[in-house]
């Protein structure tokens, strides 16, 4: 009867019926690069916040064979020396319990941490508006204790924001050319559409529609299947994330970030559908109008 | 209501289909369009239903420029202009009824009132038992009638048909004449393109005839009649006969 709301029969032909499958794996490729990132500055902005303002100063024991008691007092002096030094706010030993905890994360809990020669640690917290010359500090450092060293952590952070950074950038690119990849199927679907059935579209455009109502015919038809190949995608990069949460939970490590995402981040994930069917939705419609353009 | 001038048209770098072409029909006129095949018949009318622009000159349709329509402005045009194609061109994954109602579909009408009309529309050409038939199921007579009752459901100003009867015989492409007649009476501009002849000379029309892509009449309201084509007897009211033949009837095509 009349008033079928779709006079072009596109869901009758196999032109549009391995589009949503592409754009099913399409979406997975993104929503896996988007999770990818979304991780890598977790672990940046949890590593900055905990490495900001702080400095560790090492002070070896393994080239030195050392009393407990001359150890004790070589570690006050530095503590003294560090507090007196301008741009510190404060200076506290890390304890054997806490410096093997901060070893678990590489070496996991079971190593022995009592046979290995771990150096003395001492938590410096800094003025980060005013910090102290690292340079001259290590200087007098190794005058009380030969071989001292500081760690500032910025070199390694640095290389780490370099890491994140380009990670997004990577995963920013994956989706750009996942999304393009989209573009381009969307449109030789429509093509494909609009050659197969080119005498309704040429029938309506003959009998007085206009061309947003032709197009109108084929973006509503991309729209659905962009919208459940983003669905099928979405479906699957959750599944995956799931699977791969489970094996970091499952690791004996602490170094590797749970993959939980905040709300924000599933919102995301949610809106990859829309995105997708969005992205066929405008594609097919401007493939439709710049077709008819040609016709007079 | 349709104007050429000098309205020269050719494919690609192909010859001249039609060679400056001048025409002006009246409003209210009925005219046929008469040619060898190749003559550009298909062509002229193509360019009246705005399918094709000339290659040179000037068209006017309901006193504007074709060539200065925007988009938007064609299509309104085109919507008051019914198109019988040669070959019906009728959707076969669609309903009879659908395919009438395309053209008021197409323009934003309501869904309640396309059906009143094309039901009505169907009722007239005889069609009514078929509404929910597609055309695979139809015979080539009933096709027809779809396809005139598409060009028509919108009441257009002008009605074009390509080669209307080329599939009929005799009698149903003189009914089907009659039918135009009552069209035109009603005020439709009617242009018909046929190459029967034999047919024309039962209707006392003017005739555009094609030569080679040239308009053989300075003026398209003066009736041509070569000396083979006699006047149409006159038709008493009584057997005029202006309904199209049901399906199954003898002499319906298909």
């Amino acid at each position: 009867m009349l008033l079928r709301k779709s006079i072009v029969p596109l869901n009758s032909d196999a032109t549009g019926r391995f589009l949503p499958w592409l754009v099913a794996v399409m979406v997975y490729l993104a929503a896996l690069a988007l999770v990818s990132a979304m991780a890598m500055g977790k672990i940046v902005t949890r590593w900055d916040h905990g490495l900001s303002g702080q400095i560790t100063v090492q002070l070896p024991v393994s080239e030195s064979d050392l009393s407990k008691a001359e150890i004790d007092t070589r570690r006050e002096n530095v503590l003294k020396l560090l507090l007196q030094s301008p741009g510190v706010l404060s200076a506290n030993h890390i304890g054997a319990v806490e410096t093997a905890a901060l070893l678990e994360p590489w070496l996991g809990r079971s190593s022995g941490f009592s046979e290995l020669p771990l150096p003395d640690l001492i938590a410096v917290e800094i003025d980060q508006v005013e910090p102290p010359n690292t340079a001259v500090l290590t200087a007098r450092l190794i005058e009380i204790v030969p071989g001292a060293t500081i760690d500032d952590h910025q070199r390694w952070l640095g290389n780490l924001l370099n890491l994140a950074r380009s990670i997004e950038i990577v995963a920013a690119l994956v989706v750009l050319l996942v999304g393009l990849s989209a573009v381009i199927m969307v449109v030789f679907v429509t093509r494909m559409g609009l050659a197969v059935h080119y005498q309704i579209v040429e029938l309506l455009h003959l009998i007085g529609a206009q061309d947003g109502y032709i197009a109108r015919e084929f973006q509503g038809h991309s729209l659905k299947l962009g919208f459940f190949g983003g669905l099928v995608g979405v479906a699957l990069a959750i599944v995956t994330i799931f699977g791969v949460g489970k094996l970091l939970g499952q690791a004996d490590t602490a170094l590797l970030p749970a993959l939980t995402l905040q709300p924000l981040e599933w919102g995301i994930l949610g809106a990859l559908p829309f995105a997708s069917a969005l992205v066929a939705m405008l594609t097919a419609r401007l493939t439709v109008l710049r077709t008819l353009s040609r016709i007079p | 209501m349709v104007r050429f001038q000098d309205v020269s048209l050719r494919y690609g770098a192909g010859p001249e289909i039609l060679d400056r072409v001048s025409l002006d029909l009246a409003p209210g006129s009925f005219h046929f369009v008469i040619g060898a095949s190749g003559a550009g018949k298909s062509s002229l009318l193509k360019m009246m239903y705005l399918a094709n622009r000339p290659t040179s000159g000037r068209i006017s349709l309901f006193g504007r420029d074709v060539a200065s329509l925007s988009r938007h402005d064609a299509a309104l045009l085109r919507r008051r202009i019914g198109v019988v194609f040669q070959d019906f061109r009728l959707l076969d994954h669609l309903s009879t009824l659908d395919n009438v109602a395309l053209p008021l579909k197409v323009s934003g009408q309501r869904s309640d009132e396309i059906r009143k009309d094309v039901v009505e529309l169907l009722t007239w050409v005889g069609l009514a038992d078929h509404l929910d038939a597609k055309p695979a199921t139809l015979s080539g007579g009933q096709q027809q009638r779809v396809a005139i009752a598409r060009a028509v459901v919108s009441r257009p100003s002008l009605l074009l048909a390509d080669e209307p009867t080329g599939n009929v015989d005799n009698r149903i492409a003189e009914r089907l004449l009659y039918l135009f007649e009552e069209l035109n009476k009603r005020g439709t501009t009617i242009v018909v393109a046929t190459h029967n002849e034999s047919l024309i000379s039962r209707f006392n029309y003017p005739v555009i005839r094609l030569v080679r892509g040239e308009v053989r009449l300075e003026h398209a309201e003066t009736l041509i009649r070569s000396s083979d084509m006699p006047a149409r007897p006159p038709v008493e009211p009584g057997d005029r006969d202006t309904s199209l033949p049901v399906d199954g009837e003898p002499g319906s095509a298909g």
